[in-house]
């Protein structure tokens, strides 16, 4: 864990900025909110003190005989919460003071040292951000950075204007070009003198990087830079790479990219309550029968399709004969060239980096000695990885990645023949009718000019990339944390717009909008694209069954004779409920029959309507629709639109949770709807609400999509067992 | 599809059934012998064939079946009950026609495979042979594909004289398109393959939105997805018949089913509750609609390789949605590869998800010599991580190999050089699991043998190394270091050092329960304190100890 000090100034210069820009000091509040927000939530062991200076008051351990004044510590170490949150957002204002940074330093460092005493942190990192208006007092300049380099301290540096000038093309914050408020504009002698200092004090903590821990506001709005210095690092995974028997490197593998997600769950609770103790979920399974006959999870067994038979197949049995083997293991089967594994092939949803471990530097001249003969054959092992004896193990590739301060094998999972799918699609190139001509064929070239993101610095060979997605922050997070805290501290209103700077940092930069305006306009010219009119693509329940649409007209006019028939049942007394074989012929029988209340009998049915809904299969659906119909007519027949009604609506409202959209589908192609004022005098429902009960949602509609994200994304190798 | 002709046979056939149970049982199969002394197919009306197994989806005890048929006591048995005699073809196939239109079903394909070793199967009698010819080229004309599977016969099997004009050409041939080598096609039948059958499906159609009204109409599909052992069935224990499950929401008072109406979602951050909505979760991931939007294009040196946090899907154009798009996206495909740059994309692959930045690399067509298409042209879509998805490591300060080291590692690289395919590893697990099934489902004794193909082949490569290994070691590693037993030795001490359980007291729990900052504890501890206070958790994850631990504390 970390224990991290957020040092921001609040002196009245910060309050100062040009006519329609915002001032320092909202840019740096904004900072420091979104970084707290994201630790509150994040729910670690890092802690977390906040120290302000250049406020009115002096509130510091410090403070004596007129030294460090104006210096407040606003919160000392502790686990960041929600009060933290909300004091931020109301007690923490532009104040009328000026204090020395340089002394707010010292109070972070002294308050980190004292109040970590006793704890033990991994990484102790100071926050600074200020606008560097005052002069700062350099008598104790060596001590200082002797006690921040004893301590091991890291500092990071958060400024209104960019410390280096844009043609040293700084660090990190080359994102978006200009528009970083302050620059061009003259520095005032304080704040040219501070930078110098700043930048002085940074190189003395680290000689080559030190400068790419000096950011400006906006690059830490939108990128959340703090969170480089604190970030957990990977858990360490210890194995041996070994090529045969008799040849064998020590390695350590640690996680380094793979897609972070939301550590917390949404849990389910009672609507009035609000208490998830209220609300119980249960799985019981029950036999196919009529009664839907259940039986104890306890009296089941597993079993697997083989072919048209399923085969018994018990846990333990499974366990016994399943495939084992020896466990963690980073064996090298061969050697191949780079260009044979292809970058689209890559599986799994990691990438493992291995590297020698710390104190052992054979081994790193071993790795080195195989990174760099991978690296100058351009070939790469091919392994078979596995991560410990529970998981399963995989084939995979191990990249050589050589780099200026360091070197390391780069492990990617490759497929298994299982794996893939060798579709084939019609050639392109081949097809006269389609392929481009010349012109359409330069339209696309200047398009692609105009569109480069990046750009070649004059004096540099490098090529600048403006637009870097490694550099976002995963919006979603930023959004999921914006309305938790907002529900959090504002209970009951509705949530808050997106914020606008979130969504302009996914759009196409500037630059490239304004320069594609034209190629784009010359590309819509020589492109005809035309929305194909979709024909009612969607089928009727009845023709997906291989009906003729005809057929239930037919059926309708046979309708009475099938009643007649129904009736001879009743005389032998076989309907008395509705039952699961016909349930809409049983349905049609009890209601001539009259034996029961037609509330009783519509209850029935609608009873039968769910149990075949939660099939989820067009067999089951067909009968429900023909189910609802029996329902409709005979609702209009008796003049009784209501109960109908009131269950097509609830059945309405719980398509989506019940993932019914198909069956909602063939509904709407079927024209089934609410029974309208004109077809039953008693409804509420006027001809028009109800032409539009089925007209909402066939807008809503998009192209069904079968779930693809959650096809095989593992975020843990022990996740896979 | 339909199969032919006992023998030895019989092996292929087998395996036929073998295969198709797993890649893709849905298909319908059915076995006919012809030739036979007896008869036995619908109304009875064709002489000398003998429907063995009607269309219908394999099972175990059709596989059986053909079993029984097999070796000596196969052989009697199929003498018993079918016989031998006369041969006729013409009436074998009339008879499969049969079988096709009394299937009520609409069947995407239809195949026929003709099992023989002999290429003259009427002996030269030419009205049989026009009949044959005739019932093929009807079959042919419904749609249904003749194959021919033939054996080795001494003197060689001839196709031409008679079964050219029976089989199917193959569509862009003008060449005699029959495989004259027998072996190959019967090998490739022989091979089981053990991996279930894909159709090829969109998962989506969006539009790539290049500029304002400038929507490229595309579907995705999802080329190498991660495969898995078949989901298992929950079967009733008294009769193996399939259980369905049913999950209910209710309340734990009223014990009245919850309609989602009556749920909320929450999560809980220290002590403070927040409640959503149900479509307020799901509102809070919505950015956008749908669709894939242009942002540039970059050089393809911008990919990384280590950028890579999903496995790739394809895009190809769908003219049926969009008149138009799949010149675009061919011109785009072109200029791209010409040009060697990918396109950046922003996408959201389905409502309410939040958006992912993507590069759309582009893809060539490539086919072998056979004019078969191997790569198919669209672009692949690379999915790229966001800054939250990289994780800083403190990489070690090692010092670098010499060039003579490096050099000796070269030779042994180079002597264990392969040319990796990616279709060449099978998935030890499925394919061991299949086998178990197999086994299973046949009754047989034991399990077929899997061969583990992603396990090294130890002895090999130390033949192949020779002294290099020695040589390496000698090289980089100084006398007496043993990069196994050091990891050993460390292990054993770490055991010696395992720590006594720690237990916190209770009004340090509570405490932290108050303050939120359960967090702290590791979650040895979490779960001695879950213990303590008879807590049962069904997680192990630290989260779920920690919201088990702050619902009983705080009650």
């Amino acid at each position: 864990s970390s224990a991290l000090v957020l040092c921001m100034d609040v002196g009245f210069s910060m309050s100062n900025s040009a006519p329609g820009e915002e001032p320092p000091f909202e840019l740096a509040k904004k900072v420091i909110q979104k970084f707290v927000q994201r630790q509150v939530f994040a729910e670690n062991k890092d802690e977390l003190a906040l120290v302000l200076f250049g406020t009115d008051s002096t509130k510091n351990p410090l403070d004596r005989d007129g030294q460090y004044q104006n210096i407040t510590v606003h919160r000392h170490l502790m686990i960041p919460d929600f009060e933290l949150l909300e004091e931020i957002e109301n007690q923490v204002h532009p104040e009328s003071q000026q204090a020395d940074w340089m002394d707010a330093l010292v109070v972070c460092m002294d308050l980190l040292q004292t109040e970590t005493k006793g704890k033990k942190f991994d990484r102790l990192n100071v926050a600074l951000l200020t606008d560097l208006s005052t002069q700062a007092n350099q008598d104790h300049l060596d001590v200082i950075i002797e006690n921040l380099k004893q301590a091991g301290i890291t500092l990071q540096f958060f400024l209104p204007f960019p410390a280096e000038d844009d043609e040293e093309g700084g660090g990190d914050s080359d994102r978006r070009g200009p528009g970083h408020p302050g620059t061009g504009k003259g520095l005032s002698r304080e704040q040219k003198e501070s930078l110098d200092l700043v930048k002085h004090v940074m190189l003395s903590l680290d000689e080559e990087d030190g400068l790419d821990q000096v950011y400006t506001f906006r690059d830490a709005i939108e990128q959340l830079c703090m969170f480089k210095r604190i970030e957990r690092r990977p858990m360490a995974w210890p194995c041996q790479l070994t090529i045969g028997s008799c040849l064998s490197i020590r390695i350590v593998g640690y996680k380094a990219v793979t897609e972070e997600r939301l550590k917390k769950m949404w849990v389910t609770v009672d609507a009035q309550s609000n208490q998830k103790e209220d609300v119980k979920r249960e799985t019981v399974y029950c036999l196919d029968d009529d009664n839907e006959t259940e039986v104890k999870k306890d009296d089941t067994i597993q079993g697997f399709r083989y072919g048209s038979d399923i085969v018994p197949f018990s846990k333990v049995d499974q366990d016994q004969m399943k495939y084992k083997h020896d466990g963690k293991c980073f064996a090298v089967l061969g050697f191949t060239k780079q260009n044979l594994v292809r970058r689209h092939q890559f599986m799994g949803s990691q990438v493992v980096k291995m590297f020698a471990p710390k104190d052992d530097e054979h081994a790193g001249v071993a790795l080195s000695a195989l990174i760099r003969a991978l690296d100058e054959l351009q070939m790469v092992a091919i392994v078979r990885y596995a991560y410990d004896r529970r998981s399963n193990p995989q084939v995979g590739a191990a990249f050589p990645c050589v780099k200026q301060d360091y070197e390391c094998l780069m492990y990617v999972q490759l497929p298994f023949m299982e794996d893939l799918r060798q579709f084939t699609f019609p050639s392109l190139e081949n097809n006269k009718k389609l392929s481009p001509s010349d012109t359409q064929l330069s339209a696309v070239d200047s398009l692609i000019d105009s569109m480069m993101l990046v750009q070649k610095d004059d004096d540099d060979a490098d090529q600048k990339d403006i637009f870097k997605v490694h550099h976002i922050p995963n919006p979603a997070f930023q959004r999921h944390f914006q309305c938790l805290h907002h529900r959090a501290v504002n209970p009951g209103t509705p949530l808050p717009p997106m914020e606008p700077w979130l969504k302009a940092a996914l759009e196409r930069p500037d630059v490239i909008s304004e320069r594609c305006q034209a190629p784009l306009e010359e590309i819509k010219r020589k492109f005809p694209l035309i929305e194909v009119e979709k024909k009612k693509k969607l089928k009727t329940s009845a023709q997906i069954f291989g009906k003729d649409a005809e057929e239930p007209d037919a059926k309708k006019a046979k309708g009475d004779e099938e009643e007649d028939y129904n009736l001879a049942d009743i005389a032998e007394g076989s309907v008395t409920s509705v039952g699961s074989v016909d349930p809409a012929r049983d349905f049609r029988t009890l209601i001539k029959l009259k034996s029961l209340p037609f509330g009783e009998v519509c209850q029935q049915l609608t009873h039968r309507i769910e149990q075949l809904l939660s099939n989820k299969n067009t067999h089951y659906y067909m009968k429900s629709i023909t189910c609802i119909q029996a329902f409709r007519e005979q609702s209009v027949k008796l003049g009784n639109a209501d109960l109908y009604n009131s269950y097509l609506q609830s059945l309405k409202r719980s398509i989506p949770n019940r993932r019914l959209e198909v069956f909602w589908d063939l509904l709407v192609q079927d024209a089934i709807t609410l029974i309208s004022k004109d077809e039953v005098e008693g409804s509420t429902v006027s001809k028009n609400e109800a032409n539009q009960f089925l007209v909402v949602e066939e807008k809503k509609e998009e192209a069904a999509v079968p779930s693809a994200e959650d096809t095989g994304d593992v975020d843990d190798l022990l996740d896979m067992m | 599809m339909k199969s032919k002709r006992k023998e030895s046979n019989l092996e292929v056939v087998r395996s036929v059934y073998t295969s198709k149970i797993i890649s893709s049982h849905r298909d319908l199969v059915a076995l006919v012998f012809y030739g036979t002394e007896q008869s036995k197919n619908p109304r009875n009306s064709f002489k000398y064939v003998y429907v063995y197994h009607d269309l219908d989806e394999p099972g175990a005890k059709r596989v059986q079946e053909v079993d029984a048929l097999r070796g000596e006591k196969g052989a009697r048995l199929a003498a018993e009950t079918m016989g031998s005699g006369e041969t006729s073809l013409g009436d074998a196939l009339w008879c499969c026609a049969n079988l096709y239109s009394d299937i009520k079903l609409r069947l995407s394909h239809k195949r026929l495979m003709i099992f023989t070793c002999r290429d003259e199967p009427h002996r030269g009698d030419s009205a049989k042979d026009r009949q044959a010819r005739t019932k093929a080229s009807d079959l042919k004309e419904t749609g249904v594909i003749i194959d021919l599977m033939h054996l080795m016969k001494p003197g060689g099997f001839d196709v031409a004289p008679f079964f050219r004009d029976i089989v199917s050409q193959p569509e862009d041939e003008s060449e005699l398109g029959l495989h004259l080598e027998p072996c190959d096609k019967l090998e490739d039948l022989q091979k089981r393959v053990r991996a279930k059958e894909q159709k090829k499906r969109a998962m989506a159609r969006l539009n790539l939105c290049l500029g304002e009204g400038i929507n490229v109409a595309v579907g995705i599909y999802a080329t190498a997805v991660t495969a898995r052992k078949p989901a298992a069935i929950r079967l009733y224990r008294e009769t193996n018949e399939p259980v369905r499950s049913k999950t209910r929401t209710f309340h734990m008072q009223t014990g009245s089913l919850l309609l989602p109406s009556e749920i909320k979602k929450a999560q809980t951050y220290g002590k403070k509750q927040i409640v959503m909505e149900r479509d307020e979760v799901d509102s809070i991931k919505k950015f956008q609609d749908p669709g894939l939007y242009l942002i540039g294009f970059k050089p393809m040196e911008k990919l990384k390789t280590h950028h890579h946090i999903r496995p790739a899907v394809f895009l190809y154009p769908e003219e049926g949605e969009v008149k138009g798009s799949a010149c675009l996206f061919s011109a785009l495909l072109m200029k791209c590869s010409e040009r060697n740059v990918f396109a950046l994309c922003r996408c959201v692959s389905r409502r309410n998800y939040p958006p992912r930045f993507v590069a759309l690399v582009p893809q060539r067509e490539e086919v072998d010599e056979g004019k078969v298409q191997f790569t198919p042209p669209g672009f692949n879509v690379i999915y790229l991580p966001y800054a939250d998805d990289l994780r800083t490591l403190d990489p070690p300060q090692c010092p670098s190999a010499s060039q003579i080291q490096v050099d000796k590692m070269k030779e042994i690289v180079s002597k264990l050089r392969f040319k990796y395919r990616s279709e060449a590893f099978e998935n030890p697990v499925i394919q061991q699991h299949y086998r178990n099934l197999e086994a299973l489902a046949l009754d047989m004794m034991a399990p077929e043998d899997t061969e583990d193909l992603i396990m090294p082949k130890v002895d090999q490569i130390n033949h192949r190394l020779g002294p290099l290994a020695e040589e390496f070691k000698d090289l980089v590693y100084p006398a007496g270091y043993n990069p196994e037993s050091k990891s050993v030795a460390k292990r054993k001490t770490g055991v010696a050092e395992k720590k006594p359980k720690a237990e916190v007291p209770e009004d340090e729990l509570r405490a932290h329960v108050q303050n939120g900052t359960l967090g702290k504890l590791t979650v040895p501890v979490l779960k001695e304190a879950c213990k303590q206070f008879g807590v049962r958790t069904t997680g192990t994850k630290k989260q779920e100890l920690i919201d088990a631990l702050t619902t009983r504390l705080a009650a």
